[in-house]
């Protein structure tokens, strides 16, 4: 009966005008920060900071977990339409969602990941409010060597993602792995691979690499010889907006399962959101009669993840609400920003500050019926865009992924950097080398191996941790599992092939 | 992102027994990333007592990569497989130059004239451009950038060239 | 990788040539344009907590906007290298920190600045004090305990750290070379990830700014032994000074202070630096900086002098200290 209460009382914070005005402008802040490549809501975040100065608290947060989330619903945007995620969160999307726009279904595209969006942002808000105390003890069961486990298994996802080559999939993870590598080493801060370049000195920017190996370089590739025919024929055949009765049925068991998983995993602070989106996608691919279809225009594989990254991105809330510990940059930044209103979120948040945690909470639900009904007449709008000639598309492209990656850390290299990796994207295409296990690798790779050392270190170099603690072993247990899954059927399909010849 | 490149085969400089061009270069070039960045993080200290040291990591994953490059080179060998598919110029070079360009150009001359240049180098890109539209369309995005980032979103950056203010 | 470096090299040079242009404002009716000032952390940390503070005051006294530019990476030397190549008009000025103007000195050997040679030091905002902390559990009741315990148990204890130059990495390695102990160092990225597995009992105690570790103190989710100032705090009254609990020697700060580059004109410091006591002094920015646990530089601390004299004594303190780290 509390919880009625608190939530009567949340709703009764977060329904005053001030409140609903931030939520509002939070979520249209969060919408446009997804939608323009490049610029990230730690960024974005961090810029509305100072405006937050001036109003009062539970406003100022509300606004600030407003454009977290609308972030979450504007970020399948481009993926979809312009194939460039804009946030890790969204790589998986850019896969299928993109296929659908090239086949004229932009518009159930965009759709289906509101509604699926808009389904998990409901539960994950009802779970926070009903759950969110005990499931504090997961993010705390979560030590190094889980965390390595749970990265294992996150690899072991983007092998799956592959649709070509097993082989080449794997390469194209180590080569991601690779270059999370440069920057500056935890344990020593000893300087990996940086060749003095001071830009490089922290490593290599998510949003530099995706722009490029994405963004970039599926620009220069639509600029080929012969590409144009293929995008004239994209425009003309974009059919209905919404998604048919068939999409709806196909996308529900796949929203509905995204959201568990994501809702699961949001809690584990550091990382556990980042894999949330692929972790769905490969459920999907996984539980698919005919996983042939990934990759090529599923709707599953649009609607699962967008399901999975907006539970949780609300679930992330928890450990912030619940132990004061921010989970990941963005949250740090709200902490941030309570602590220039004074307030110190600690484990007892939620006794001392009633007003905010609740009031959050009650936004939250409000946040998402605003994105869904802002988002829904959107899709109308974006993809009239698709219709504008893609001469005077793709350098304005360029322009918004130019100024995004410079905002990041307003640093002139990182910009070159993502026209190198440009180049690199369209080697990579050329050659048949997907980017997005890249892409999952380089996110990955720095907290597998900080986890891995940090076990090791607390552990006193006993390997045995990763097994002995249970955990860890499920993860681990799931991930071989999972990989015997995903390299089984490319065996047998060879065998297949060499039976077939050999009929022949 | 896969859809193979389709393009007619163009003339090969390799040796006939390579019969996946495509993967036997695409194994090369991994296998060639792998040995430099051996040699990028040779110099880093490996393990030491239970500690893994800074160069254990990349190390590891360079061997690993070195290993898999090997292994997607030898498939060209062994499996019949695409051709390697054509490179235009244009394209590249002048998405390339609009990227370099923008970022030279942000600090010192400011947002303003750095998009708008950026959008028609960009723009020289594809022989579709028509000059007169692109202008038209690059001043508007400019000006769209110019209140969007600014003002709107609060980033801080240079409207106006450097010089033109002080 | 060369060519990047190349156009890095490029980037540089035309920068430099571009500034050229720059006209150098002339120092009597400073300020007649917006300032930077560049925070080397992220926003909402406690360096930026503190910068927008004290700098929201200081424009009204200026009759200027001062805008914060975060340039994150590298414990802030990124920042800091760009400041101090920054023209010294007194409109780019940075808010330099215990890491990036003292620690930096011994932890990067290829530091492209150095804090005393590349800047004019221009006030002392805030210090903000390191308190130890430790697992809820952890056996030790006090800091004499600790000690005692921490020699006894050196293979076995963890000290977590929130990263290489952070300031809890720092703190903890001249709280470890007053011990004479090396305990196993275990990397978080920054502060929020290393308290998580404090409260969740992962590692043994880490060393730590006083803003974050309040509310869990007051929860009990954590312990404090001890805080490393002359004075116990306002917020954690409490918690006993480290002279009061028997280890007088480690005395440690996080400090936050205003510095312009290299050459920026004695008339322009003397006007920020009056605009930063003024605002040292105002009620309200001394109450928000107090709330986050801070403590206000006594006025005798905050000329530009005696932030000179700070800086040269803090790279005395932490060269030896951090030296053998890298």
């Amino acid at each position: 009966m509390e919880l009625f209460a608190n939530l009567a009382h949340g709703f009764a914070v977060a329904f005053s005008p001030i409140n609903l005005l931030m939520c509002l402008v939070g979520a249209l802040v969060g919408t446009l920060v997804g939608v323009l490549p490049g610029i990230g809501t730690i960024a974005t975040v961090a810029m509305l900071l100072p405006i937050t100065f001036g109003l009062p608290p539970v406003g100022a947060l509300i606004m600030l977990a407003g454009i977290y989330y609308g972030a979450q619903y504007g970020g399948s945007t481009t993926s979809i339409l312009v194939n460039i995620p804009g946030e890790a969160t969204s790589v998986v999307t850019a896969l299928d969602g993109h296929q659908m726009a090239k086949q004229g279904r932009a518009g159930p595209a965009l759709a289906i990941a509101a509604i699926g969006s808009f389904f998990a942002g409901c539960v994950a808000t009802v779970l926070i409010a009903v759950l969110g105390a005990p499931l504090t003890k997961l993010a705390l069961a979560f030590g190094p060597a889980e965390y390595f486990s749970l990265m294992v298994l996150g690899l072991i996802f983007a092998v799956v993602l592959a649709k070509g080559s097993v082989l080449k999939a794997i390469a194209m993870i180590v080569f991601g792995l690779l270059l999370s590598m440069v920057g500056s080493d935890i344990e020593t801060g000893a300087s990996r691979m940086a060749f003095n370049i001071p830009e490089l000195a922290d490593g290599l920017g998510f949003a530099t690499v995706a722009m490029g190996v994405f963004g970039f370089a599926e620009i220069i590739r639509n600029l080929d010889h012969g590409a144009e025919m293929n995008r004239n024929l994209v425009q003309q055949k974009i059919t209905g907006l919404m998604p048919t009765r068939k999409d709806i049925a196909d996308s529900t068991p796949a929203i509905l399962r995204g959201t568990v998983l994501g809702s699961i995993l949001g809690i584990l602070p550091g990382g556990g959101a980042v894999i949330a989106s692929f972790a769905a996608y490969t459920l999907e691919k996984k539980l698919a009669k005919n996983p042939s279809r990934f990759g090529r225009g599923a709707i599953e594989g649009v609607a699962a993840p967008e399901s999975a990254n907006n539970a949780a991105a609300q679930t992330s809330f928890i450990p912030l609400l619940t132990l004061g510990i921010p989970p990941n940059a963005v949250m740090a930044l709200m902490v941030g920003a309570m602590t220039i209103h004074g307030i110190v979120p600690g484990p007892q948040v939620m006794q001392k500050q009633p007003d905010l945690v609740w009031g959050m909470i009650a936004s939250m639900w409000i946040g998402n019926l605003m994105l869904i009904i802002i988002n829904l007449p959107l899709v109308g709008i974006w993809v009239r865009l698709l219709r504008v000639p893609y001469r005077l598309m793709f350098p304005s492209i360029v322009v918004f992924c130019a100024i995004g990656i410079y905002s990041v850390n307003n640093a002139p290299v990182d910009v070159v950097l993502a026209g190198v990796f440009g180049l690199v994207g369209y080697w990579l295409i050329k050659h048949d080398f997907e980017p997005a296990p890249l892409l999952l690798g380089m996110v990955l790779g720095p907290l597998m191996e900080e986890n891995l050392r940090r076990a090791l270190l607390i552990s006193r170099g006993d390997w045995s941790v990763f097994v002995s603690r249970p955990l860890s072993a499920v993860l681990l247990a799931i991930a071989a599992g999972l990989l015997v899954l995903a390299v089984l059927p490319t065996l047998r399909a060879k065998r297949d092939e060499v039976f077939v010849e050999s009929e022949g | 992102m896969s859809d193979t490149p389709s393009e007619a085969p163009v003339k090969s400089i390799l040796p006939k027994w390579v019969r996946g061009p495509q993967d036997f270069v695409g194994g090369l070039a991994m296998m060639a990333v792998a040995l430099f960045a051996l040699w990028a993080s040779s110099d880093l200290q490996g393990m030491h007592g239970f500690s893994f040291g800074a160069g254990t990591a990349p190390r590891m994953f360079a061997v690993l990569l070195l290993l898999l490059g090997g292994g997607v080179a030898l498939m060209g060998v062994l499996q019949a497989g695409p051709h390697i598919a054509a490179y235009s110029w244009r394209g590249p070079l002048f998405v390339s130059a609009a990227i370099v360009f923008f970022a030279l150009a942000i600090r010192p001359l400011g947002l303003v004239v750095s998009a708008f240049a950026a959008f028609m180098i960009a723009a020289m890109g594809s022989q579709e451009t028509k000059l007169v539209e692109a202008v038209i369309v690059g001043a508007c995005l400019t000006l769209g950038c110019a209140l969007l980032f600014p003002y709107v979103l609060g980033l801080p950056m240079p409207m106006f060239p450097r010089f033109l203010i002080q | 990788m060369m060519s990047i470096r190349s156009l890095a090299g490029a980037c540089l040079s035309a920068f430099v040539a571009l500034g050229a242009f720059a006209v150098p404002a002339s120092a009597q009716n400073y300020p007649t344009r917006t300032i930077t000032m560049i925070v080397p952390f992220a926003a909402g940390g406690p360096t930026d907590v503190v910068s927008r503070i004290v700098t929201a005051h200081m424009a009204q006294t200026l009759g200027q906007s001062i805008v914060i530019e975060n340039v994150v990476g590298a414990g802030g030397t990124t920042a800091t290298t760009r400041a101090a190549r920054a023209a010294n008009d007194g409109y780019t000025l940075i808010t330099g920190h215990m890491g990036t103007h003292a620690a930096s000195v011994p932890l990067y050997p290829k530091l492209a600045y150095h804090p005393e040679k590349d800047f004019e030091p221009v006030a002392l905002l805030a210090g903000t004090p390191i308190l130890i902390l430790a697992r809820k559990d952890f056996p030790p009741k006090d800091l004499k305990e600790f000690v005692v315990y921490v020699k006894a148990n050196a293979e076995k204890v963890n000290a977590a750290h929130a990263g290489i130059g952070s300031v809890s990495h720092a703190s903890c390695e001249l709280l470890n070379s007053i011990l004479g102990v090396k305990p196993v160092g275990v990397p978080f990225n920054g502060t929020g990830p290393a308290m998580n597995a404090l409260v969740a009992g992962q590692v043994d105690y880490m060393c730590d700014q006083i803003v974050n570790a309040v509310p869990q103190i007051n929860a009990g989710t954590i312990k404090a032994y001890a805080v490393a100032t002359p004075e116990r705090n306002p917020s954690l009254p409490n918690v006993p000074t480290t002279t009061e609990a028997g280890l007088p020697a480690f005395q440690a700060q996080a400090w936050n202070a205003i510095f312009a580059p290299k050459g920026t004109s004695p008339a322009i410091i003397a006007t920020l630096n009056a605009a930063a006591i003024k605002a040292l002094d105002d009620e309200n920015v001394r109450k928000r900086l107090l709330d986050l646990g801070s403590v206000i530089p006594a006025p005798v601390n905050r000329t530009p002098e005696a932030l000179a004299t700070l800086v040269k004594n803090e790279i005395a303190k932490w060269t030896p200290v951090l030296k053998p780290a890298t």
